[in-house]
């Protein structure tokens, strides 16, 4: 391990590729299903998807649209004009010989996103995004000497995002790769799930003792966020190890075990000339028009800066605020509960519908919350107007969600309406008095903390029912203070 | 444009996954070079001002909808073309892993 002054010589420079699949019905380029998460291998392929030859790829209008909504995302626009190269190489995921990718005329150029970290906050350039489709899946089974390719992910379309090598440190990298997430999800257009692939990165590092930039390597196929602040902290360690021996940094592609938490040799990368980028012949360019541009400016929803403005003015803090903006149907809910109600009852519901996020996007963290706006604030107001304890309106909560009952019927029919009547929770008060004299004497002397003590008593004896606020005014009545 | 070396056609065999005897490398570079030399007779062409022509059609934004289409195969069958497979899967030579 190189020591805390060693490392402290270096600077660290990360860039971040990423690749996002959208979500269309079908393929970038062939009307073939697109969803292949449960399909059985070969099955969603076409002559397209294949490379035959002869076969004639057509653009998916849905695809120009998402990039176009993913633009915006990314504080940026979409180019008018933009068009499709082939970029060689052979590999046997990739039929065709070639990938179909946006080489210097992309749809999306510049652009920015905020992150922050430690309280930090910090903006990071996005050079580029450009459209292009995926390439089949492999797999190594142990002790062959094959692979097997299923080419069902072959044509999927893909939006390739390219920041600056604006990060310097692992926490920074992740940051980085988590507000892409949420903007992607909120912009919607793509599911986003991790475990499903749906968001990969690619992590290039480098270090230097100088202001010139060290030689880099590329981490390749990342799909967590711990996963990526794990690959750059082993990167750095590495290169530091490599440079302080002695050694120099191969530019290189490389691998990342999850298991061993270390990055391994894959191959030296072909120059990008060797690519051997062509327009491709069989695509005709993409022109936009401004008033197609601007409409999708218009349909643009929040993003998660937007709701992390909300939030603070709601009085959520950070943490908090993190949780609720990892599922947007739920950050979107106490939205519409802010502008209609106000925040008072936006806080409430967003506690109500709070719960804690692993803050590694993957799937199964998520449980999405669906229950109309209105009967959140309706079932808010009855708590506020001391007809429902905060206890009694989880239960409700519940059942609202389950079954999109009216709250008030819920809380009837579980006879969970607050009494406010004096007199039944006077007999209740003294009730309770008489059983607990200790506690009643020590609330006379002074002592005020057992009269919460006491409080607890007339709920419980009321099953949840009394108003705390009457019950403790009551209790003070009745023993003449 | 100079002649060719001998490393500039090994490189271009590995990237075109092609081996090559001794003889075949000499052979190609001389024949690569001819051609390369015929082709460059376009530098002495003045295109400066000009913007490069990649697309000769003039059209723009040929573009379908987002609806999955029938083929009227079954895409098992493009298997059939392929030389070796195992469990309808691609069977290659074994790539990294």
């Amino acid at each position: 391990m190189a020591s805390e002054d060693t490392r402290r010589q270096y600077t660290v420079t990360i860039g971040i590729e990423c690749h996002v699949q959208f979500k269309t019905k079908t393929k970038l380029f062939s009307a073939a299903d697109n969803d292949a998460r449960e399909a059985a291998p070969n099955t969603l392929v076409n002559h397209i998807d294949f490379g035959l030859p002869g076969a004639l790829p057509v653009l998916n209008k849905e695809a120009v649209r998402l990039a176009c909504r993913a633009a915006f995302a990314l504080n940026s626009e979409p180019q008018k004009f933009s068009k499709f190269d082939r970029k060689h190489y052979f590999y046997p995921d990739l039929p065709m010989g070639y990938q179909i990718t946006q080489f210097d005329e992309p749809i999306v150029l510049g652009g920015s996103i905020a992150i922050e970290v430690a309280g930090e906050r910090k903006t990071i350039g996005i050079t580029r995004a450009h459209m292009e489709s995926d390439a089949g899946k492999s797999t190594h089974p142990a002790g062959g000497d094959y692979s097997l390719v299923d080419l069902n992910r072959a044509g999927t379309p893909l939006l390739e995002i390219v920041s600056e090598p604006d990060m310097h440190s692992a926490a920074e990298a992740k940051a980085y790769a988590r507000e892409l997430w949420l903007r992607m999800k909120y912009a919607d257009v793509s599911e986003a799930n991790l475990y499903y692939g749906n968001m990969r990165f690619d992590v290039n590092v480098s270090v230097s003792k100088t202001d010139q930039l060290g030689t880099r390597t590329e981490t390749k196929n990342l799909n967590s966020f711990r996963s990526i602040e794990r690959a750059v902290d082993y990167e750095v360690e590495r290169q530091i190890q490599v440079l302080e021996d002695g050694g120099e940094i191969v530019q290189e592609t490389r691998g990342w075990d999850d298991t061993g938490l270390k990055t391994f040799s894959q191959r030296t990368k072909e120059d990008a000339h060797d690519y051997r980028y062509m327009p491709d012949p069989d695509l005709p360019p993409i022109v936009l028009e401004q008033s197609y541009i601007d409409e999708i400016k218009a349909s643009m929803p929040a993003l998660p800066d937007d709701y992390r403005r909300i939030l603070s003015e709601i009085g959520i803090d950070a943490k908090t605020t993190s949780d609720i903006i990892a599922v947007p149907d739920t950050a979107m809910t106490i939205k519409h509960v802010y502008e209609a109600a106000g925040g008072p009852h936006a806080k409430r519901v967003a506690f109500w519908l709070l719960q804690p996020q692993s803050d590694d996007g993957e799937a199964g963290t998520e449980t999405e919350v669906k229950a109309p706006e209105e009967q959140l604030i309706k079932l808010s107001q009855m708590v506020e107007g001391n007809k429902l304890s905060s206890t009694a309106a989880k239960e409700v909560l519940a059942e609202v969600l389950k079954t999109g009952k009216d709250p008030e019927v819920v809380a009837a029919e579980k006879n969970l309406l607050q009494v406010s009547d004096e007199g039944e929770i006077a007999k209740i008060v003294a009730q309770v008095l008489a059983d607990n004299a200790k506690a009643a004497e020590d609330v006379k002397n002074g002592e005020m903390k057992a009269i919460g003590f006491l409080v607890g008593q007339v709920m419980k004896l009321s099953q949840g029912k009394a108003n705390p606020a009457l019950a403790t005014d009551l209790i003070k009545k009745q023993l003449g203070m | 444009m100079a002649k060719l070396t001998r490393d500039d056609v090994l490189k271009l065999a590995q990237l075109a996954r092609i081996s090559l005897s001794d003889d075949e490398v000499t052979e190609f570079s001389e024949e690569l070079s001819a051609i390369l030399q015929y082709v460059e007779q376009l530098s002495a062409v003045d295109v400066s001002g000009l913007v490069s022509t990649n697309q000769v059609t003039g059209l723009t934004n040929v573009m379908r909808e987002d609806s999955i289409k029938d083929y009227g195969y079954a895409p098992l069958d493009l298997l059939k073309n392929v030389p070796k497979t195992q469990d309808n899967q691609l069977k290659v030579k074994r790539m990294i892993g």
